[in-house]
């Protein structure tokens, strides 16, 4: 176990040439200048592989999709020589009994220092589901993830289901779902949340490679999640926002406003509200991303973002004045019965002082 | 100790020792299997349960239709897309929404790519293990590696005895690190594995090849959707507009990119033909004698059909991929299947964790009802902690969909099956061929390997398609017509209070339908009927037994405690268990 | 009821309202008035602008409107509280509602009868009525101070993280709220209980002005109330 990735990269055939080309591409997708290549290079020639438990709950596996289409670095170059995952049901060969034998095996070989990477959420509601809406070896999958967190070194919540519940979480939540940092009785590991549904591969792929690099969680925000990729939204750095700021939009699908690439505000697009990498970092190599292959982005790195009304409506619903109702209409709404209430109140004033007006006369 | 014989026409035995596979793994989901296994090694009894429930149809409930698409794409990351596609065409259909040519020529390229995609990554990264040995490959010689890939693939210019050789120190180093990764504890001493070394390192040098490979083939869905996984679509068309000559053409869909698409898809389908279909047909060779997993193949098989040729038809006659029902193994004729007919599919619950408020009476999906009801009093073991679960009782949070009241066996399979026996020109040809290639007769198809190599030759068709798309496409834009999204009926105002409608798809394990209920503009009700909800069903109230169950019934296992063939028989469908329950 | 000697009962006029109590009132009025207008485009859009994005810059005006009214709303406050302190009685009165006081909420009452027609009569305030003392306080004080924190944790989203209006506002107001687009929501939600405030306000305003026993509009403009008979206030100042 005292491997390091430069050795394990070396004996699998990989030329130090290449090696420090995937040092700089890594150093590249981080944000990080790159002189930084030399450091990640160093890193890696001098530490071992660290285990890795991937833990699926409540999900749609599309995180472990994404991950695996990193380009860089490629996921086959992680999973064979930076990691060593251990657990991970959607790929591992062995099933069962053997699976589950690797979990207690890796928390007594390496108690307090493997990763935890969960993927998905627990269910918690045990009314209908009696707790048991993820069934793993017989158990609820949250005995799993209890178990597995308090021996962690760290703990990835991977994607919107275990950053903030996502999609099961919806409303009305029927499982009870619940994202990883507000699950009762976790121990203290830290939590390093990568919000998306799913992340961005190299963000993903980012991040665990700045972990072993640095030797050190990257730092978060006061949400959890890394700032090197959350601390700015996607309006902010959107290549469609000298159109916002001109005041040009798409106002209906496919128009000429849409042809050209103008902004999609008023389709709702939640970029000003949405904190993620995708108008930089972009999504499958650095390829695209939503807005620029012509959707609104619907915020699916936010907390919640199932239940903001329709992703089509630039104002969200506001769920406490009935379904349908946005701040404008509940707005325009209250000003209008005032407005109504004014003029009969006029009305009437008008009388009352003409009366008034005669009393005193008479 | 009870036999039982079910009405379609298996003989299940509980007399022998009860295996559990707890969790099924190299699958997408939680899945749980049980067997009964007699002194013969003989599995006399099957049980297949999904362990895994989110409620997606009840979460769906006072939404907007035009929303759907992004929540039950959510249902699945893995056959990501193909969900969306089915809402977004039930709506059109509750609606009435036409789409553009172009939007159909888009929608189905995305799809196809996900077909292609779904497939490679089943093969290499979920199921080549049960037939490939990675520990084996370290005794390979890497010069008759390299012959072998020749022959078996002239065309692959990655065949070089120094390439496999690397390929082979790299794995050996790896092995000896003893930090064996998703490689550990396996099966590798089992007898069930047959592939000489040179096979066994051949096929694990493209595990790692078609890993590196298969984020090329999505990215037709980053350049159209926006990202992959889970790109975008919308309702009345696709969200990318087209602008190939006017003034800021940089802002839609350009020269460059559909460049980007057209070599995706040629990339694509030459490694679908120098890998992925020599590589079938080599395995497949060595393991031509194991034949077990047929289940209800060579029964019942239902397919709804895909691809629309041209947009908006959604007839059986403009549809690529096939669609209709075989019952009893008659080929000869081909059943129509109507999604609307209430006695056609009809999900039933007396053994999965639901209730309706009727008890056992089949619900057609438009009056669907998912209403979760956990319950396993009857098993063995405690409530959070099952040990045996009791398949007399209810076992799973799959629900069980019929066909005129038949468990039916749906996916790749299915579709050829149907296709065949309705002398689809493209799929007999491709049937024909494999058969005489591996010298097996017909009946071989309706087995383990059989599913795995239909979805290979599937594959390889749907590459072909792409190319068909792509320039249907072209040949659109070049006669001056880039629309991409109609408008019609964006707006909820125009609706009517009341619709109803019925999308589907041929996901890649199979026929996918959603049915939706539109009222005051918002979803009434959202019912889902999935592939593997199909294939996984657990047993109806006649006692039928699903797809799964079938196909695990009496194979032979080499080692009872090692579930090599169990998996094996599981995986060749591919399951899907997030969609399964949804 | 304290001491006759603090009451004016026969003047016929009171300096009430300083000058940069004045001056404020309708400077924020004016602040108000923009960001509503600009908060309401920024909400929905004008139509699209032809031409080159470099030719434009719209909606960037728009946001810059909403954004220099902005800090005027917000100094113009930070300066309104420095008033009530040093200011005059009157100054602190929205800010300051009695609400212990049981004579305070039997002028609200009386007000709310004077306004439903059930009274004869108003009564006579040298400052605000209690009624409008209870509504600058909750719509007006608390609505300022809404619109202030969720606009600046808004702002301070675009200044950037390191920026000192993303520390003090958006780091523990946007997690507050959940996300920054329920920020957005209530925001925009409050601007209208601003609106209806203003309406109203507005309204009473005028009809005071004819119908009550004192001057409103121009001792808003003057600062001095003036009486229209030479009864006793009602109100302790
Ligand atoms: C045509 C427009 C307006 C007129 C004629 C007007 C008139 C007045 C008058 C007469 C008063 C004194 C009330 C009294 O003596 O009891 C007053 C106070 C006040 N007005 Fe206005 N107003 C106008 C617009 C606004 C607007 C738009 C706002 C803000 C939404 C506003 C906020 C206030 C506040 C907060 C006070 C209390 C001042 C204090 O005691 O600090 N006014 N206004
Ligand atoms: C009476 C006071 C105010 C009113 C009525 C008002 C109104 C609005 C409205 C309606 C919006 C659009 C919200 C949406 O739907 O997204 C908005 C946005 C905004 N407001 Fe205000 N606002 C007020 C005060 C402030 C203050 C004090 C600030 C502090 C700087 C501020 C900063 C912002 C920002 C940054 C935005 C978002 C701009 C964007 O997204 O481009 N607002 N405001
Ligand atoms: N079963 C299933 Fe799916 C597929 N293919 C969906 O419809 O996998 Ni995730
Ligand atoms: S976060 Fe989204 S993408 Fe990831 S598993 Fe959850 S639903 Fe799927
Ligand atoms: S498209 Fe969205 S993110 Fe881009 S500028 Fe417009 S609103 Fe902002
Ligand atoms: S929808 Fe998600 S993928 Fe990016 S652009 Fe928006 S955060
Ligand atoms: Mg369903």
């Amino acid at each position: 176990m005292t491997e390091t990735f430069y050795d394990v990269m070396r004996r699998q055939g990989i030329t130090r040439r290449s090696f420090l080309k995937f040092c700089s591409l890594t150093a590249a997708a981080m944000g990080l200048s790159p002189s930084y290549a030399g450091t990640i290079a160093k890193a890696m020639e001098t530490k071992p592989r660290i285990p890795v438990l991937w833990l699926h709950g409540l999900e749609c596996t599309c995180c472990s999709e994404s991950f695996i289409r990193s380009a860089h670095p490629l996921a086959k170059d992680v999973i064979l020589s930076m990691i060593s995952l251990d657990y991970d049901d959607t790929i591992m060969a062995a099933a069962g009994h053997e699976a589950e034998a690797i979990v207690a095996e890796t928390i007594e070989k390496y108690d307090g220092k493997f990763i935890l990477a969960c993927e998905g959420n627990p269910g918690l509601d045990e009314e209908k589901t009696g707790g048991m809406s993820c069934i793993i070896a017989g158990k609820p999958y949250t005995e799993q993830l209890r178990h597995a967190a308090k021996h962690a070194m760290a703990i990835i919540s991977w994607g919107s289901c275990a950053s903030w519940g996502c999609v099961q979480a919806a409303k009305p939540n029927p499982t009870g779902a619940t994202p990883i940092h507000k699950v009762p009785d976790l121990g203290n590991a830290p939590i390093i949340k990568v919000p998306g549904c799913p992340p961005i591969a190299e963000v993903m792929t980012a991040v665990i490679t700045y972990i072993l690099t640095f030797e050190r969680l990257p730092s978060l925000d006061r949400q959890g999640r890394p700032k090197m990729f959350y601390s700015q939204r996607i309006h902010d750095k959107c290549y469609r926002r000298p159109h916002f700021d001109a005041g040009q939009f798409v106002e209906k699908w496919d128009d000429e406003a849409a042809r050209k690439g103008y902004c999609l505000y008023k389709m709702g697009c939640k970029g000003p509200t949405t904190y993620n990498a995708c108008s930089t970092i972009r999504w499958n190599g650095g390829l695209s991303f939503p807005i620029q292959a012509g959707h609104p982005c619907i915020g699916c790195s936010e907390d919640g973002f199932w239940d903001k009304g329709s992703f089509y409506d630039r104002l969200s619903g506001i769920h406490q004045f009935g379904i349908e109702s946005n701040a404008d209409d509940v707005g325009i709404g209250a000003a209008a019965v005032i407005g109504g209430a004014i003029a009969a109140h006029t009305a009437v004033s008008a009388l009352k002082r003409t009366q008034q007006k005669g009393d005193q006369e008479s | 100790m009870s036999v039982i014989h079910t009405p379609n026409g298996y003989t299940l035995d509980n007399s022998g020792t009860r295996h559990v596979v707890d969790p099924v793994t190299r699958i997408e989901g939680h899945m749980r299997a049980e067997v009964n296994i007699n002194s013969e090694n003989i599995i006399t009894n099957a049980v297949s349960s999904g362990t895994v429930w989110r409620g997606l149809e009840v979460i769906l409930k006072g939404r907007d239709p035009r929303d759907a698409w992004a929540f039950v794409q959510r249902i699945c990351g893995v056959c990501t897309g193909t969900h969306a596609l089915t809402s977004v065409r039930s709506v059109e259909d509750a609606l009435g929404i036409n789409i553009p040519e172009n939007a159909n020529s888009i929608r189905n390229i995305m799809q196809l790519s996900l077909q292609i995609h779904d497939h490679l990554v089943h093969f290499y990264h979920l199921h080549a293990l049960d037939w490939v040995n990675p520990i084996n490959a370290l005794k390979a010689d890497p010069r008759a590696t390299s012959a072998l890939q020749q022959k078996v693939s002239p065309h692959h210019p990655k065949s070089s005895p120094g390439y496999f050789r690397d390929v082979q120190n790299r794995l050996k180093k790896f092995v000896e690190s003893g930090q064996l990764g998703p490689f550990k504890n396996g099966y590798w001493t089992n007898p069930a594995y047959l592939l000489p070394p040179e096979a066994d390192l051949m096929a694990v040098t493209h595990y790692l090849e078609a890993l590196d490979f298969q984020k090329e083939i999505m990215k037709t869905r980053t350049i159209f959707g926006g990202k992959d996984t889970h790109p975008n679509w919308t309702v009345g068309g696709v969200p990318c507009p087209i602008n190939v000559d006017g003034t800021g053409g940089v802002g839609g869909l350009n020269m460059v990119n559909l460049n980007q698409v057209h070599e995706i898809i040629k990339q694509t389908k030459t490694f679908v033909d120098n890998v992925y279909i020599p590589d079938i047909m080599a395995i497949a060779q060595y393991y031509k004698g194991w034949l077990y997993g047929g289940g209800l193949s060579s029964q019942n098989v239902l397919a709804y059909g895909d691809i629309p040729d041209k947009a908006n038809d959604y007839s059986a006659a403009n549809l690529m991929m096939p669609r209709g029902a075989i019952i009893n193994g008659k080929l000869e004729e081909v059943h129509e299947v109507d999604l609307r007919d209430p006695e056609q599919v009809q999900e039933f619950v007396p053994h999965s964790w639901y209730k309706y408020p009727e008890g056992t009476k089949g619900l057609h999906p438009w009056d669907g009802i998912t209403d979760p009801d956990f319950d396993v009093s009857t098993a063995k073991g405690t409530k959070h902690n099952i040990e045996e679960l009791d398949e007399s009782a209810s076992y799973s949070w799959i629900k069980a969909p019929r066909w005129r009241g038949h468990a039916m066996e749906v996916g790749p399979l299915a579709r050829y099956v149907v296709g065949y026996a309705q002398g689809h020109e493209y799929w007999s040809e491709q049937i024909n061929q494999t058969l005489k290639t591996l010298d097996i007769p017909l009946n071989a198809l309706f087995s383990t390997l059989g599913r795995t190599a239909a979805r290979a030759l599937e594959s390889q068709w749907a590459a072909d398609q792409q190319l068909y798309f792509f320039d249907k496409l072209m040949t659109n834009i070049k006669n001056g017509d880039s629309a991409t999204h109609g408008g019609e009926m964006w707006d909820p105002k125009d609706w009517p209070s009341e619709a109803k409608g019925v999308g589907f798809t041929e996901a890649p394990r199979g026929a996918l339908a959603h049915w939706i209920k539109i009222k005051d503009t918002k979803i009434e009700n959202y019912q889902c009927v999935v592939p593997t909800t199909w294939n996984g069903s657990p047993r109806d109230e006649a006692g039928n037994i699903g797809a799964f169950e079938a196909s695990m019934m009496n194979t032979k296992v080499e080692v009872p405690n090692e579930p090599v063939e169990i998996l094996r028989n599981l995986h060749s469908f591919d399951p899907c268990l997030a969609c399964s329950t949804h | 009821m304290t001491t006759m000697a603090t009451k004016p009962h026969s003047e016929p006029s009171v300096y009430v309202y300083e000058a940069p109590l004045r001056l404020w009132h309708w400077m924020n009025a004016l602040a108000i008035v923009v960001l509503c207008i600009s908060g309401y485009f920024i909400g929905s859009p004008l139509p699209t602008m032809p031409g080159e994005a470099s030719d434009h810059y719209l909606m960037g005006y728009i946001r810059f409107a909403h954004f220099a009214a902005a800090y005027i709303f917000a100094i113009g406050f930070l300066g309104r509280i420095y008033w009530a302190i040093v200011g005059n009685e009157h100054a602190r009165q929205i800010f300051l509602p009695p609400i212990l006081s049981s004579e305070f909420w039997d002028g609200v009452l009386h007000e709310a009868k004077w306004y439903l027609f059930l009274a004869k009569e108003p009564r006579k305030y040298t400052g605000h009525n209690p009624m409008a003392v209870i509504f600058m306080h909750l719509m007006m004080v608390w609505g300022t101070v809404f619109m202030i924190l969720t606009g600046f944790a808004l702002y301070g989203e675009g200044t950037g993280y390191d920026s000192w209006q993303y520390t003090m506002f958006s780091s523990w107001i946007i997690p507050l709220f959940g996300q920054s687009q329920d920020v957005h929501t209530f925001h925009h939600l409050v601007m209208w209980v601003i609106i209806v405030f203003a309406i109203m306000h507005i309204y009473v305003a005028i009809r005071e002005d004819i119908m009550s026993r004192q001057s409103l509009i121009s001792t808003m403009i003057s600062g001095w109330r003036m009486f229209k008979d030479g009864r006793d206030v009602d109100d302790l100042h």
